[in-house]
């Protein structure tokens, strides 16, 4: 539609643009510009071309954080999206289980912050709730100080996450599910296929947008974590928990680094919308190939 | 058919069960003293002393975070609604030069973390002193929700048929009166979700709450309770009160509104 003046579409898109453009595009290209420079964030700056970047490709700390990161995604796949699917599926199998649905997504809207300082007490080892609990069962030997042991604080925080965004995910595949059309699944069911048959064979096939689109929100939500690593380790004990928004943290806000710490901030958002693109590309081919 | 139900059920219970009971040991350990909760973490509390939530929300300061927070997060909602929904108007439907551009700079902020921005962010606000004060975190979450926001708004009115507009076209409307009379009142399931995700986002936001406010008395929910943490770190039972007393509203209101909150934190998503 052609607007009455010239000008208006203008009028109607700045004040978006310019909160957009000043709180976010801006500081954005900045970073990048920064991130060629060694700056104290004070002093003058000092151009040092890819400098930063050579000295983050061979910090071991920062190396380490994407190893952290990548265990992190790895298992919260497993914790949230597939414990998530494999809810949905025993949730929308008969009716009667909504309330399930509605209780396990509370977490995902309080504030980390309080999940954090809850578990970090569920995990202290002299009044926790596991200390409690293993104490209760005989087993008092097996009690660890759980975030303060390099073996346990990754895995630890992998656990609370998939606390917390299991029911996120069973939100997201309950929404899929519900729009699988009931005539299929009642065909497979008259043909005399289980139940648990016509959900792995039938159902997950058919929701493969919505898996997909999960799998890419886990990898990349999880690729730019930060509070409950922050919170509940900050990255110790030892580096056991670094992740590399807590190492770009560090860096800039307690080293003063703003140009290294801007590369930093650099390498992960190109991760990030590298393995989007990547995504983009798979689907766009894999929806040529199968349209259900 | 239905004959595994048990099965179904003892699973769902078992999993409940891990789930909730961080929450409920929570509620309960803020009536027992120090000795109780470390003594015997799973009975039920002696006594049922309410007075210390009201120690946590007045003596412990959690009061004025919350004001703050309330401050903050009904202003940067109104502020994404109101310009978001602008934005998405003239993009779902006006032809003008540079439309595709725009909204491609728009849709960048879709993908973008904040990690890629908020290093400079803080350099900028820092020379334009921006920092610590009252609304300091308005702009911050704003730029935040908007991309979001304008593409879930754009994507309703563009299911809209264009037949709406060009009848309020013939009628003599003008391009305001279309968005105020026609756009807006049909935009209605779309402002509850956007308003649940900007709201919920800014509520609990984290990282630039702790970069960019360090007055006390500015301070929101998140890093206020960090604070209160630390200042009362051993008393046990004053911060399981503090953490009670931040989820059970929310947790209320949750309850209440659960349709839309759901929807608000997932279709943005799946879109």
């Amino acid at each position: 539609m052609k607007p009455s003046s010239r000008w208006t579409p203008y009028l109607f898109i700045a004040p978006a643009l310019f909160f957009f453009a000043f709180a976010v595009l801006l500081p954005m290209v900045g970073t990048v510009f920064a991130s060629f420079f060694q700056w104290d964030g004070f002093h003058e700056p000092i151009f040092v071309g890819f400098r930063n970047y050579g000295r983050a490709l061979q910090d071991t700390i920062f190396l380490q954080s994407f190893w952290h990161v990548g265990i992190y995604v790895i298992a919260t796949i497993f914790l949230e999206v597939a414990i998530g699917l494999i809810l949905a599926g025993i949730v929308t199998s008969r009716k009667g289980f909504n309330s399930y649905r509605i209780a396990l997504f509370i977490p995902v809207l309080l504030p980390t912050v309080v999940i954090s300082v809850l578990w970090r007490f569920v995990f202290n080892a002299d009044f926790g709730l596991i200390k409690g609990f293993l104490d209760a069962i005989g087993k008092p030997e097996w009690n660890h100080v759980w975030l303060g042991d390099k073996r346990f604080a990754l895995l630890a925080i992998c656990f609370v996450s998939g606390w917390i965004y299991a029911g996120f995910y069973l939100a997201i595949f309950y929404a899929g599910l519900q729009r699988v059309p009931k005539e299929i699944t009642e065909a497979a069911a008259i043909d005399g296929a289980k139940s648990w048959k016509i959900f792995w064979k039938i159902k997950v096939p058919m929701i493969r947008r919505v898996w997909e689109v999960s799998l890419l929100i886990c990898i990349t939500g999880g690729i730019q974590g930060f509070d409950l690593f922050y919170i509940m380790t900050n990255g110790g004990p030892y580096y056991a928990t670094e992740v590399p928004t807590t190492y770009m943290v560090r860096s800039v806000f307690r080293d003063g680094e703003v140009g290294f710490g801007s590369s930093l901030a650099v390498i992960v958002t190109s991760a990030v919308l590298i393995i989007g693109f990547v995504y983009s590309k798979v689907r766009a081919k894999s929806a040529e190939a199968v349209e259900y | 058919m239905k004959k595994f139900s048990w099965v179904f059920h003892l699973l769902l219970s078992i999993y409940s069960l891990f789930f909730a009971a961080p929450l409920i040991w929570m509620a309960l350990s803020a009536f027992k003293g120090n000795d109780e909760i470390f003594d015997k973490p799973f009975s039920l509390p002696h006594s049922y002393n309410f007075k210390v939530f009201l120690d946590a929300w007045s003596v412990g300061g959690l009061s004025k975070y919350f004001i703050n927070s309330a401050l903050i997060t009904g202003i940067s909602a109104l502020v994404v609604l109101l310009s978001a929904s602008l934005a998405a108007f003239a993009f779902s439907r006006f032809d003008f030069k540079g439309s595709k551009q725009l909204l491609m700079l728009f849709m960048i902020g879709l993908l973008l973390p904040i990690q890629s921005y908020f290093i400079s962010q803080n350099k900028l606000f820092e020379y334009l002193h921006l920092k610590d004060h009252k609304l300091s975190l308005v702009i911050p979450y704003v730029g935040l929700g908007i991309p979001l926001a304008t593409w879930l708004f754009k994507a309703y009115l563009d299911s809209l048929p264009k037949e709406l507009f060009e009848a309020a076209r013939v009628d003599g409307g003008s391009d305001f009166a279309m968005y105020r009379y026609v756009a807006a009142p049909l935009l209605k399931p779309g402002i509850a979700t956007v308003a649940v995700f900007t709201a919920l986002g800014t509520w609990n936001e984290f990282l630039l709450a702790m970069i960019y406010i360090q007055n006390e008395s500015y301070k929101t929910i998140p890093i206020g309770l960090l604070t209160f943490s630390s200042r009362y770190s051993t008393d046990y039972q004053l911060l399981f009160a503090a953490l009670t007393v931040i989820t059970i509203p929310m947790i209320i209101i949750y309850i209440a509104f659960n349709r839309q909150i759901v929807a608000g934190l997932t279709e943005g998503s799946l879109k």
